[in-house]
């Protein structure tokens, strides 16, 4: 242990005078009753003292913080993982060799320019059935399929590059043109192409979740603090009966839900690491890259707001007798 | 006994003026019952009033609406020049600032310490912790617990916790300290230090109304007298 010398003790000694002379003088005096600066006095800014409801409220919030934040690393980790092959989506439509060449040679030409006038579409590129087949060839492995032969069976192809995909009446207007023209579209491909609007849906289910998980974390605080409330109800009503005003009465209690939600809210991002960390080597092979530093101020300021929520359901109705003027 | 603690506070209130007024007042609660009725009494600054008569004669409930516990049915009453069948809600709690009370169970938070519980009046206040541990000290040497500082009520006999409820009711220093049978379950000794508690917080200019059935300690510590029967004042000596 490191010894304090005499010099810094006198001087500390010197200073807690000066800052306390009375209460110095006081304990020379009173030398039974021992030192306490920091007492523990109810009311106003002063934290309620934490026991084990407490901590299962923390232990309750926190798991379902703990859930919120992996729905929300699910959506992060969704929207990564689209946005990584979304650009390369193109959409096929396809013609039959008949409609394309024999009896109506323009048919093709004028699909192709139908397809250019859509406004989203960045380019439409024609595939011829050489292509195709040369391109399937490689794609099967060099099955040895006879080219010439699958060449006459493969339709004509039109690979569109898309613009903004998000658009609304895109993959409306691009079926609208190819039905006109007898061509086909590749729909799985569309459904590739439409899945930031099953984000957005799942967005929704996200958001949705989280304030019915909020809902039930903001009752279980309020329960918890209604708990302590019954246990001060004696310090409440004296604190009333001595002139207190109601937010220095409140207030203790509000501080306890704010800090309740918010260590909750910190205790489910630290534990939303390990999920982080047991997946790495998984998501990055699917170009995932998380970013749980991003979930912090979401956890923290959303479990202080739901316990300061909770908080003030349970201190809306607390009445004694002998206080309402 | 000495009694520093109080001087360092005067209360200026119009001389002429009493400190309590009432006029016909009445109370009736909910539930039909009438606790008081007719009571015209005026009390000036600087008394020390008995306030008795039998159990349910309305000594607590007049008690009570002086610091607002309950409000007059009819009638008036004005306490430190305020009126208190209109007193709003921030009113009231000025006037319970301003008033020690003093009740016949003590009403001491068990779960806090001693200097916890005097420092109470004065938290509500507003006063920083450092300046108010002082004042505390300076209180519970004035009552004898000094020593008592940081102990829980419960390790306190019935006496010396009646003294830690009047070193409460007397640490902010009130005008005005009402004392509800402050003495009702201590033996005659014990009671009679406890007044002699009051008596000093009276002699030293506060305002004490104090209800009893201890007849006996009028002899001792000789008063104003009130009597109260069945809701209505039957007695006064003034």
């Amino acid at each position: 242990m490191t010894r304090i010398p005499t010099f810094i003790k006198k001087f500390r000694e010197k200073k807690e005078q000066q800052r306390h002379p009375e209460y110095q003088s006081g304990r020379s005096r009173q030398s039974t009753v021992p030192d306490q600066l920091h007492p523990r006095l109810p009311g106003g800014f002063n934290l309620p003292p934490f026991g084990i409801h407490q901590l299962l409220a923390v232990v309750i919030v926190c798991i379902a913080l703990w859930a919120v934040g992996g729905i929300w690393l699910a959506m992060q980790a969704g929207s990564q993982w689209v946005g990584s092959w979304q650009d390369d989506i193109h959409i096929h439509v396809y013609l039959d060799r008949e409609s394309g060449s024999a009896k109506h040679g323009d048919e093709a030409d004028k699909l192709e320019k139908a397809l250019q006038s859509i406004k989203q579409v960045r380019a439409v590129r024609r595939i011829s059935a050489a292509e195709a087949a040369a391109w399937m060839q490689g794609w099967l492995h060099q099955a040895d399929i006879n080219e010439a032969d699958l060449v006459k069976r493969l339709p004509l192809t039109f690979e569109i590059s898309l613009g903004d995909e998000k658009s609304s009446f895109l993959f409306d207007d691009i079926r609208d043109a190819a039905s006109r023209f007898g061509g086909l579209v590749n729909e799985d491909e569309v459904s590739l192409a439409r899945a930031h609007s099953w984000l957005a849906q799942a967005s929704w289910l996200a958001w949705f979740a989280s304030l019915i998980l909020a809902l039930a974390m903001a009752l279980i605080i309020s329960n918890t603090l209604r708990m302590t409330l019954l246990a001060r109800a004696d310090e409440i009503h004296l604190m009333r009966l001595l002139g207190a005003k109601e937010w220095f009465v409140r207030m203790p209690f509000i501080l306890e839900g704010l800090v309740l939600g918010g260590s909750a809210g910190i205790a489910a991002w630290i534990l939303l690491w390990p999920i982080i960390l047991g997946s790495s080597a998984w998501l990055s092979g699917m170009e995932v890259d998380l970013s749980l530093w991003s979930l912090f101020p979401g956890l923290l300021f959303g479990g202080g707001l739901v316990g300061t929520f909770g908080a003030l359901i349970a201190t809306a109705n607390v009445v004694s007798a002998e206080t309402s003027a | 006994m000495t009694c520093a603690v109080l001087v360092d506070t005067v209360w200026l209130m119009p001389e002429k003026k009493p400190l309590i007024h009432m006029q016909q007042l009445m109370l009736r609660y909910p539930t039909g019952k009438t606790a008081l009725s007719g009571i015209t009494l005026d009390i000036k600054k600087g008394q020390f009033v008995y306030m008795i008569g039998e159990s349910g004669a309305g000594k607590s409930s007049l008690l009570r609406m002086f610091y607002g516990g309950v409000r007059p049915s009819s009638g008036s009453l004005m306490v430190q020049h305020l009126d208190m069948r209109d007193a709003n809600d921030a009113k009231i709690r000025e006037i319970r600032q301003r008033t020690g009370i003093i009740f016949q169970d003590h009403r001491l938070l068990f779960s806090r310490t001693v200097f916890e519980n005097v420092a109470l009046p004065l938290r509500v206040q507003g006063w920083q912790t450092q300046r108010l541990i002082p004042r505390v000290r300076k209180v519970l040497e004035y009552v004898g617990l000094a020593d008592r500082l940081w102990s829980y009520p419960q390790a306190l006999s019935g006496g010396e916790q009646q003294r830690v409820a009047i070193a409460r009711a007397m640490t902010a220093n009130p005008p005005l300290i009402l004392a509800d049978e402050p003495t009702g379950n201590l033996d005659v000794d014990t009671a009679r230090r406890v007044l002699d508690y009051l008596m000093d917080l009276h002699r030293n200019g506060a305002t004490v109304i104090m209800a009893t059935h201890d007849l006996h300690l009028l002899e001792s510590h000789p008063g104003r007298v009130v009597q109260l029967h069945g809701g209505a004042l039957v007695g006064d000596d003034s």
